[in-house]
């Protein structure tokens, strides 16, 4: 495995997994733990998008500091042995030629680091947004262009780096340029004001959006039946087998 | 070659080993994942009457050495489980056997899942939920003597299959109920439910879990688990089926000296879904290590002196 620090408090993450790297799909998640015998923190395995993946069978995470959790996970060194379980969850679909725009909130970037290479590769037209609050910790730059074949448009809140502002405001484009255009399909990772404030837009203007979300998890697979979101119909909606990506016209936006 | 084997509420189990309720989903979920067949059994989700929808997030977080759940109860409830759930398992399982966990607000409830489930095909009999801590009267039925006899006792009138009762650790004398349990027809028990617990987010000032409290579960309460199995088992007569933190053979073996017939594993299966086989291959080392010939020498060989104490 390989460990690389790309921002504050943020590692990337290379893991060998054969199996999971030929399987994954675009925002797929593994979860990954260290097995019964360890009690530390995660006692629990922890989801994390799969962010990218090699033909030799590599893997990549996006892990940021929150808890002890992540840090023991930003720990890893080469040589440890984590337990990975994956590929796992519902993906996301693109519309056949339609344009493609990403929108990373924070490490939401880490699903369109893997979609984002692969899709250009396919032929889709695909403009990555990613925003922070500030420049430290935005993922190096250099590495999104190695691992997705184009330089993000990167957003900070107080504008130290890319432009100023949210990277919701990107969907209106970054000074004149049109992003809304040519019937696109909108994604979005990220914290839940960000996908709220687009989904609002999205059910306003009648734009694709598909977002992915995040809640406490236990087990990945539908069992533990921990990690649900709220479903436009009432129903809870289990973020691991049921999302994590999910139209957002599925789910309810109420705050 | 060691003997794993045992004959409980009268059927053979091939292992002592059974998934927990809530941990398992109805099976079905890790079928890619697990061997299920190859185990002693597992325990479905609960079910109900009539579906529920469960509580609001968060509905689990870790805790040290395990976790704080609040799911709800959220399940399908009796019709879509007969016919959406109970078929795959009837068509999959052969070997090992499956117990329904069936809760109600009732009695009347409890005994409309058991008689709406026992004609069916697809399962071994009842593990009967009087100890969920995550919804309001979840454990009405175990903390109240009268309540609780008053209920097996209707449900021993609409079966004839095996009725085990999951008891809740939250009593100051787990004996009496495990007492009342088999004068009143039980045929075996299941010692613990989790443990009514609270986790605070010292930021927001508020509790982590949308219900506020919920169980904890994991390695943190196997000792108490221990507990509770051995004075269960010592208050009565029947078979025990010991959880709570198990996730080694030694665990599991723990429960089985302490006098536990069966034992289930419940969290550890998050973290790793084939701890269940690994259980079941650590008790294998042990007996070869120890030379013994079968598992039931060690139910309840726990070499102790000294009063039961509540």
């Amino acid at each position: 495995m390989k460990v690389q620090h790309v921002a504050e408090a943020t590692w990337w993450l290379e893991l060998e997994s054969p199996d999971i790297a030929r399987r994954a799909e675009w925002g797929q998640f593994v979860m990954i733990g260290f097995g019964v015998d360890h009690l530390d923190p995660p006692f629990l395995p922890r989801p994390f998008s799969v962010g990218w993946r090699s033909e030799e069978g590599r893997v990549g995470l996006l892990v940021r500091v929150f808890g002890a959790g992540s840090r023991r996970l930003a720990s890893l060194r080469v040589g440890d042995r984590a337990l990975l379980l994956g590929p796992l969850g519902r993906p996301f679909h693109l519309a056949p030629g339609k344009p493609v725009i990403c929108v990373a909130g924070g490490v939401g970037l880490a699903p369109f680091l893997f979609l984002a290479g692969e899709a250009r590769r396919d032929g889709y037209d695909v403009r990555l947004l990613y925003g922070e609050g500030s420049a430290d910790r935005v993922f190096d730059p250099a590495l999104i262009e190695r691992l997705t074949g184009e330089a993000p448009v990167v957003w900070t809140e107080d504008g130290s780096l890319g432009h100023p502002g949210r990277v919701t405001d990107g969907v209106d484009g970054a000074g004149d340029q049109a992003v809304l255009v040519g019937d696109p399909t909108v994604l979005a990772c990220g914290p839940a004001a960000m996908l709220r404030a687009l989904a609002g837009r999205s059910a306003r203007e009648g734009f694709r959006l598909q977002v992915s979300v995040e809640e406490h998890m236990g087990c990945g697979v539908g069992t533990c039946q921990g990690c649900v979101v709220p479903g436009a119909d009432s129903r809870w909606r289990k973020a691991c087998t049921e999302g994590p990506v999910f139209d957002a016209s599925e789910l309810a936006w109420s705050s | 070659m060691v003997e794993l084997r045992q004959s409980v509420f009268g059927v053979e189990f091939q292992s002592p080993v059974l998934l927990a309720s809530g941990t398992c989903g109805y099976g079905r979920e890790y079928a890619e994942l697990i061997p299920l067949d190859e185990i002693g059994g597992l325990v479905t989700k609960a079910v109900s009457v009539e579906p529920r929808v469960g509580n609001p997030p968060h509905r689990i977080a870790e805790t040290p050495g395990g976790m704080i759940n609040a799911i709800g109860l959220e399940n399908v409830g009796l019709r879509r489980f007969i016919g959406e759930k109970l078929p795959w398992l009837r068509e999959n399982l052969r070997r090992a056997h499956v117990l329904v966990n069936v809760v109600g607000r009732s009695a009347e409830e409890y005994a409309a899942v058991v008689a709406g489930l026992d004609g069916e095909e697809g399962f071994l009999g009842y593990e009967i939920n009087v100890s969920c801590p995550n919804v309001e009267g979840g454990t009405m039925f175990g903390t109240d003597e009268s309540a609780l006899a008053e209920l097996v006792g209707r449900l021993r009138r609409e079966t004839e299959r095996p009725i085990i009762v999951k008891l809740t650790p939250n009593v100051p004398d787990i004996g009496i109920y495990a007492r009342i349990c088999e004068e009143s027809g039980a045929d075996g028990l299941s010692t613990i439910n989790t443990f009514p617990g609270l986790l605070v987010d010292v930021d927001r000032r508020r509790p982590v879990i949308g219900n506020v409290s919920g169980g904890v579960s994991g390695p943190a309460i196997l000792p108490m688990g221990v507990y509770l199995t051995w004075h269960a088992a010592l208050s009565c007569s029947l078979p025990v089926i010991g959880i709570g933190g198990i996730r080694s053979g030694e665990d599991a073996l723990q429960y089985i000296l302490a006098g536990a017939t069966l034992v289930q594993v419940g969290t550890a299966l998050f973290v790793d879904p084939s701890a269940a086989k690994a259980v079941h291959e650590g008790i294998v080392a042990y007996l070869d290590r120890t030379g013994t010939g079968t598992i039931g020498e060690l139910v309840g060989a726990l070499e102790a002196r000294g009063p039961v104490l509540a």
